[in-house]
């Protein structure tokens, strides 16, 4: 099955990241693809590509980049809530004067509609609340 | 795109945190998007609807403005787990809008997708 | 079936009792994060009447130190039988 998992929490806060992702990293053992993740409220912040974690805690920002490798899975964020919180793309950052972006790479700023699009065509949504 | 019957489920009040907003405008565009969507308010969700709302001390814009606009948006169906109100000595009188009271565990069994806020 | 996820304590939250008001018999519960705690034996208690059908995440618990000190009731699934509910379940509802 195609799954959508929507995500809530910032990362090293709460759980809620390092849920999604371990259930993410858990699908394809039951012949299973996180095929979207979307980011939403303080998920967005997963989505910096500043994230600099000690080296001995998990590293969210390259876990999700290879979860997003391996299986093709869109790494989707909420635009809206992205930008308010200071998490732009090259796009955003030129066409609102920044003198940097800080979205990584494997992310997509999108708006809600694809969270609803997601949970519309995916065959299970799982959200992790923060 | 599959029709599909959405509930979306407000559970925090206005203000205080950014759920009932980012619920609310899920709603909306699931609504934009040509989907059939419900409003459940439980817990302290139902302080979303109550009337004589501002705008927050900075201007934060809170909720009431697209409580508003729901109707626009062919969004009628505003559910209130009854229990959440008379715990905090509401009535409807108190409420910026019409309700209708219904058993939460019913509202999800009629819907399709279930997106807690 | 509806597959309920609670990541809060009912020691610390409420939010449980608005799981338990929208729950029919048929569905069931996963705990998981801080969920876990529900699965001792004075958690249960304030999840009443839903029995067999409550399930808790080994690997939150084992963090926890929780494991060994969960009520026998509770069916402990790790993140594959995390999958497997999920797979189960007409829609998948979570109480945060």
């Amino acid at each position: 099955m195609n799954y959508a998992l929507i995500v809530y929490g910032a990362p090293y806060s709460q759980q809620a990241a390092h849920s999604a992702l371990r259930f993410a990293e858990a699908l394809p053992h039951r012949g299973h693809r996180a095929a979207t993740v979307f980011f939403y409220h303080d998920g967005i912040y997963n989505a910096t590509r500043l994230m600099t974690p000690p080296q001995d805690e998990p590293n969210l920002r390259q876990r999700w980049s290879l979860l997003a490798k391996a299986h093709n899975t869109s790494l989707l964020v909420c635009v809206a809530s992205a930008l308010k919180r200071g998490i732009v793309d090259n796009k955003e950052a030129r066409r609102h004067g920044l003198d940097g972006d800080s979205l990584a790479p494997e992310f997509e700023l999108t708006g809600l509609g694809q969270l609803l699009d997601a949970a519309l065509t995916h065959d299970c949504v799982v959200t992790f609340g923060a | 795109m599959t029709s599909k019957r959405i509930l979306i489920v407000l559970r925090h009040a206005p203000h205080g945190s950014s759920w009932s907003r980012e619920g609310l405008e899920a709603a909306l565009v699931g609504a934009a998007l040509g989907q059939e969507v419900s409003l459940l308010f439980m817990g302290d969700g139902v302080f979303t609807l109550c009337s004589e709302q501002q705008v927050g001390a900075l201007g934060q814009k809170g909720t009431a403005p697209m409580i508003d606009v729901l109707p626009m948006y062919d969004i009628e169906r505003l559910c209130v787990d009854e229990q959440a109100l008379i715990a905090r000595g509401l009535e409807t009188k108190d409420l910026m809008v019409a309700i209708e009271y219904v058993d939460p565990a019913e509202l999800i069994a009629e819907h399709d997708i279930v997106l807690t806020f | 079936m509806v597959l309920h996820i609670l990541n809060r304590s009912p020691f610390a939250s409420r939010v449980h009792e608005d799981m338990l008001r929208a729950m029919v018999n048929e569905d069931r519960v996963l705990l998981i994060e801080d969920g876990v705690s529900a699965a001792l034996k004075a958690g249960i208690t304030l999840l009443p009447t839903i029995d067999e059908r409550l399930y808790a995440l080994k690997e939150d618990l084992e963090a926890r130190g929780l494991s060994q000190r969960c009520d026998p009731c509770v069916n402990i699934v790790d993140v594959d039988g995390f999958v497997a509910l999920t797979e189960q379940a007409d829609k998948v509802v979570s109480w945060f």
